[in-house]
């Protein structure tokens, strides 16, 4: 084993340093992830985070106009919110979907940043009944 | 049948397990005949695997709804070729065609193994046949596809969005390209179990990894293709999980191709490789379980489902198992040569290789973030698009200048003089075409301004290195440009495949930049007669057309295209209402530009019942150029790929003359 | 179900005679070792890939230079030593 000192060690040193450096720029600048929440964890958090839920009751209203009007239920439990969106509807969306939507709880009112709302799209079928 | 089915599915278990421990025992002990029955029953596992896929494919063929997987994944009204490509439509089906494609590749490279390296492979047919049997153990005892039920008089139908010629191609490519680095992670186990201290591994799974890698880019590209034209949103490519699944792997095998470079010509970095091709391997696992476990929120997600446990333990397996063989083996490892200076080509190889990680390792942070903060502060956060653009530039960004900085720069050592003079014309090409697009107002995206000067500096030296070699090698006389240029090629077909390979990564770089960087959007809601102007395209609103097709209605928009007053043509952006399946799926329609290599993208974004529709139109330059970097990868991966009789005889005389002599 | 029986007791069969196929073809071994190399043929492995690698190099080190991307200077620093460095692997793996 010739030398101690190797580059190579050095430079996957000073490379991990530049690594974590940029990493660590990022987190603090960017603080952490959007919080991800059901319905009924909503309550005390003021700033955006991320909805996820089952897509309950009509959806009425017009998204391309004044905002489509829908509730987001827990998975497990029938704590919901009403949710107002504005922008593009996933090909999915529909009652009793899962959905994920971004946005602030104003007022008792979800309010969805426009063109986030995404489904998840589940590989299996329930027949209908 | 479903029981012979089940039958061909235990036995594809017990022969697998057979391979695994009759090999191991074998190997241990150096047993030749036990060695070779321990191979031909993963040959047999082959076999009866092959059965289990004929079975299910009839029973998909014949619309046998008594199969539970049938009935949940297709419908009658399903044309016969999306009823095929059903088998890889849900979970149990995507096991068995892993298992399927797994045992392929073992069984391959086994008998390709046994004409060129016999004895590297004792200990490679257990570390398959453990992998195999884990497989195996899912489809029999925990997600069987032949589970079934009585039959109902239809099925639930196809996701449409599956329903799509990409759906014959995609999911394989990348099961091809997942399963296969299995193989390099097999050979690198069994010759570390071996105490092998020579590089036979690597030469026997060299082609076996660039296969591999080589699907797996395609089929990513494909699936971005997929997303692009089918889903409908405008992008190709979200930083969703399913996504990132697969192109973790991809990144880490990535840098193992070129590190494996360095261990070939200097004899360094051996543990360091070993290392990548064990991450790759592992990321290709998790990937998998990503996509089937439902673990973290997708768009594509897959329902809860039962194996996700068993996933996670055999990826904990796989990882805690690898590296204490690595660990152990670490005396074997040792380099005899080292780094001779921080300016020379092994040293630019460690760069890329270091970003290269990283950015795998910040995309794999990125998708296990929901998971890990949760366990931290009780409360799932999610990271999104913003946190993989900002690595993707600070990474890939010196990543592309690297390609450019590598290839100039000679193996060992080079002096700065030297690298002032071949570094001379692309910083020139760059330097000009950085001010050019600056003069031309591409100055408002930095990073695209970047990307695109960084990109023409790479072409350059591409273009530089192929015009050099074939000068240098048309000196030696006797060979015309053409012959110069082939010979070049043909003698390292490694190295200018990859030189086409980058050339294909910077066609990428560019249209990634150019459609995302220098895109226009705009969103109108259009009554008949209406028009819109979009990036100098005036679009006008000829109302709607409906019609039915086989399973599903079809709505479409009439929207004229007109550019200066000159009619482009009729685009028919709409939707389709599929019945059994009860799903309404978005029908983009897009005018390609071939000249300048743009997309001009229309989405019927809502259907309003009043005649009027909300029309969402995206123009996005240079797209194009991403399907084309396809093509070009293509291109690249076959040169590398393609047999050198004189190199193979080389490799074959080194090895066989020593162990012949013995 | 008769078609199916057939098929999986073909299977079976099948499995059972390729497992069994080396023991059959041998049933009693002359030489049942597996081939493996020992530590001096390993040593021998490794040299003929340092004899390779020491090859490639200095051929490469040609090519470079002549297309123009090792200066005169750098190769006249380096062909000494890659050629000491060949003839000794040449020696070594041939001796």
């Amino acid at each position: 084993m010739p030398g101690k000192r190797s580059p190579a060690r050095l430079i996957v040193a000073l490379s991990v340093a530049a690594v974590l450096a940029v990493f660590l720029l990022y987190t603090s600048i960017a603080g952490g992830g959007t919080p991800s929440l059901q319905p009924s964890q909503l309550a005390g958090h003021a700033g955006r985070v991320s909805l996820v839920g089952i897509v309950a009751g009509q959806p009425s209203g017009d998204a391309h106009a004044a905002g489509l009007h829908f509730l987001i239920r827990d998975r497990h439990a029938m704590t919901s919110v009403p949710v107002v969106y504005k922008g593009s509807v996933p090909d999915m969306f529909k009652t009793g979907r899962e959905v994920v939507v971004d946005g602030k709880l104003r007022h008792g009112m979800f309010v969805a940043v426009p063109g986030t709302l995404v489904t998840k799209c589940p590989s299996k079928y329930t027949p209908k009944k | 049948m479903p029981d012979l089915g089940r039958a061909a599915l235990v036995t594809s278990f017990l022969l697998l397990v057979y391979a695994s421990a009759a090999g191991a025992f074998a190997a241990w002990h150096g047993r030749r005949r036990l060695a070779e029955s321990a191979q031909n029953a993963l040959i047999a596992a082959f076999g009866s695997t092959a059965v289990a896929v004929v079975i299910l494919l009839t029973a998909l063929a014949r619309h046998d709804f008594s199969y539970t997987y049938v009935a949940q994944h297709t419908s009658r009204e399903l044309p016969l070729g999306y009823t095929l490509t059903a088998f890889w439509g849900g979970q149990e089906g995507s096991l068995l065609l892993w298992l399927f494609v797994l045992c392929g590749y073992s069984v391959a490279a086994v008998l390709t193994a046994r004409r060129a390296g016999r004895e590297v492979i004792a200990w490679v047919v257990p570390v398959l046949g453990v992998v195999a049997s884990f497989f195996a153990f899912l489809l029999v005892f925990v997600a069987s596809p032949f589970a079934t039920q009585a039959a109902p008089a239809d099925g639930a139908g196809l996701n449409p969005s599956l329903q799509n010629p990409y759906m014959a191609v995609h999911p394989p490519l990348l099961y091809l390209g997942y399963v296969g680095l299995t193989v390099p992670f097999a050979f690198a186990m069994g010759a570390l179990l071996a105490r092998r201290t020579d590089e036979r591994w690597i030469v026997a799974t060299r082609r076996w990894t660039l296969a591999a890698w080589a699907f797996l880019g395609v089929g990513q590209l494909l699936g971005a293709h997929w997303a692009y034209v089918e889903i409908g949103w405008g992008g190709y490519y979200a930083w969703d999980p399913v996504e990132n699944a697969a192109l973790m792997p991809w990144l880490a095998a990535t840098a193992f191709l070129h590190s494996v470079m360095i261990q070939e010509k200097r004899g360094m970095l051996k543990v360091w490789n070993v290392l990548l091709v064990v991450l790759a391997f592992c990321l290709s696992i998790f990937g998998t379980f990503l996509t089937r476990s439902g673990i973290i929120q997708s768009i594509h997600s897959f329902t809860q489902s039962s194996i996700g446990p068993w996933f996670l333990g055999f990826i904990c397996f796989v990882t805690a198992a690898s590296l204490a063989l690595v660990f152990s083996r670490l005396p074997l490892l040792r380099a005899k040569t080292r780094l001779e200076s921080l300016v020379s080509r092994e040293a630019t190889f460690l760069y890329n290789n270091l970003l290269l990680v990283a950015l795998a390792l910040t995309i794999l942070w990125g998708v296990i973030y929901p998971l890990l903060s949760e366990a931290v502060t009780g409360e799932a956060a999610t990271v999104s698009k913003p946190y993989y653009n900002f690595f993707l530039h600070s990474f890939g960004l010196p990543l592309l200048l690297l390609m450019g900085i590598g290839p100039l720069v000679a193996w060992r050592r080079a002096s700065l003089r030297a690298l002032g003079k071949t570094f001379l014309w692309p910083t020139a090409a760059a330097l000009t075409a950085g001010v050019a697009l600056l003069a031309a107002g591409a100055g408002s995206s930095r990073i695209g301004v970047i990307a695109y000067t960084f990109s023409v500096f790479v072409l350059a030296t591409i273009v530089l290195e192929f015009a050099r070699g074939t000068t240098a090698r048309k000196a030696l006389g006797g060979v015309g440009w053409g012959g110069a240029f082939t010979s070049l090629v043909a003698r390292n077909r490694r190295r200018y495949g990859g030189y086409v390979v980058h050339a294909a990564v910077v066609l990428l770089a560019i249209g990634v930049a150019g459609s995302s960087a220098y895109q226009t959007v705009r969103e109108t809601r259009l009554h008949p007669g209406d028009s819109m102007t979009v990036a100098g395209n005036r679009l006008v609103f000829r109302g709607f057309e409906s019609s039915l097709a086989g399973n599903h209605r079809a709505i479409r928009a009439n929207v004229d295209v007109y550019r200066g007053g000159e009619y482009l043509g009729r685009y028919r952006p709409g939707k389709n209402q599929y019945f059994a399946e009860d799903q309404v799926s978005n029908e983009v329609s897009i005018r390609h530009d071939l000249l300048t290599g743009g997309d001009l993208f229309m989405i019927a974004d809502q259907v309003n019942t009043d005649g009027s529709v909300d029309l969402k139109v995206l123009q996005k330059p240079l797209v194009n150029l991403i399907w084309l970097a396809g093509l070009v990868f293509v291109g690249g991966s076959l040169i590398a790929l393609w047999p050198d009789a004189r190199e193979e005889r080389r490799l074959a005389e080194r090895y066989e003359g020593v162990t012949v002599r013995a | 179900m008769s078609v199916a029986l057939v098929i999986g007791a073909l299977l079976a069969v099948v499995s059972v005679v390729l497992v069994a196929a080396p023991f059959l073809r041998e049933p009693v071994a002359a030489d049942d070792r597996l081939l493996q190399p020992d530590a001096a043929q390993q040593r021998l492995l490794a040299r003929a890939e340092e004899r390779d690698r020491a090859l490639d190099a200095l051929k490469e080190l040609e090519f470079d230079h002549r297309t123009g991307k090792v200066s005169d200077e750098d190769y006249r620093a380096q062909v000494g030593v890659l050629r000491q460095r060949a003839a000794a692997a040449l020696r070594e793996a041939d001796g």
